[in-house]
């Protein structure tokens, strides 16, 4: 226990999204939508136009920030910076990748399940027993 | 034997979240479906350009619906497991803490009488009540806020896809809380084996 991060509680803290038009519009309809006063939102909305560079500087800044408690993340987006989304392993914010409008959702491509896939491979604990 | 015991559990407990996380999963797709057809559903009654990301809010503002994180500890072992709670329309609706569920049912028997849509109220009784602003009142008020941006009127569809992905973030957190323990948990068996090695 001397290792664990430390988690930040009992503050209420934001959504984050990275996706395209129609999943942003939506959750900005439910609520989630934020703006500081340098007009940094957050959220990314991603299309055709949008680089790779962009999505990773974008995960990033989320990832850091100390009030987001978590990151949505389309799939078919968290594909293009897998390398950065498996990567990550700290508990706050929380990665979600969602599916999206022409993705549907993939579990094997999760991060998370990939993390844990080892659990069912032939060094699995039940494997130690005699 | 205790050991196995133990074992066995969180086998058996780290499997159930998983299968709860997939299930999570599956009805999150359904659910965002039905959001993203009420929103083309709108999006072909309203138009494209009064549904449009041109037009949102980029003013300063803050989120209405938002996250509240606790953390919960779970053994030595294992250490912090975070909980996610969400707080809509910065309201305590959430459903997911009994205890502030609690808090605000307590509240809520501390004030006077919450009928303010009840008609047959003499005006002396509501005269001598303060006025109380009820929950789904703030929430309605906070929802059309939020669609404001796509002007005054708007399509009936637009407001059933609010409530879809409204609904989309409930799960999401159900989601979020059941990454956690799956994770929490699979730490504990990952230390399980290496202390058995």
């Amino acid at each position: 226990m001397a290792n664990k991060p430390a988690i930040r509680t009992g503050n209420s803290e934001l959504i984050a999204l990275i996706a395209d038009e129609d999943t942003v519009t939506g959750f900005l309809m439910a609520g989630v939508g934020n703006a500081d006063l340098r007009r940094k939102t957050n959220y990314l909305i991603v299309d055709s136009k949008t680089s790779v560079k962009t999505i990773e500087e974008t995960f990033k800044e989320f990832t850091s920030k100390e009030d987001v408690a978590i990151v949505l993340i389309s799939q078919y987006v968290a594909n293009m910076i897998r390398f950065y989304v498996d990567s990550y392993k700290k508990p706050i914010p929380a990665i979600l990748e969602i599916p999206s409008k022409d993705h549907p959702y993939d579990p094997a491509q999760d991060s998370i399940l990939s993390r844990v896939k080892g659990m069912f491979s032939s060094e699995s604990v039940a494997s130690g027993r005699h | 034997m205790e050991t196995m015991k133990d074992e066995d559990g969180t086998i058996l407990k780290f499997l159930d979240t998983m299968d709860n996380y997939l299930i999570l999963f599956d009805s999150l797709s359904s659910t965002l479906r039905q959001g993203w057809l009420d929103l083309a559903s709108a999006r072909h009654s309203m138009g494209s350009s009064r549904i449009s990301t041109a037009l949102l809010n980029l003013k300063e503002h803050s989120a209405s619906t938002v996250v509240r994180v606790n953390d919960e500890t779970i053994n030595e072992t294992s250490g912090m497991e975070p909980h996610f709670t969400l707080r809509k329309w910065r309201t305590c609706e959430d459903k997911t803490n009994p205890i502030e569920e609690e808090e605000d049912v307590q509240g809520l028997l501390k004030q006077p009488s919450l009928n303010l849509r009840h008609r047959g109220f003499s005006e002396t009784k509501e005269a001598s009540n303060e006025p109380l602003v009820s929950v789904d009142d703030q929430v309605q008020k906070e929802r059309s806020k939020a669609l404001s941006v796509f002007g005054a009127l708007v399509s009936p569809k637009l407001r059933s896809a609010q409530i879809s992905f409204e609904t989309v973030l409930e799960t999401l957190i159900d989601i979020a809380n059941a990454r956690s323990v799956m994770l929490s948990t699979f730490e504990q068996l990952q230390q399980m084996k290496e202390q058995s090695n």
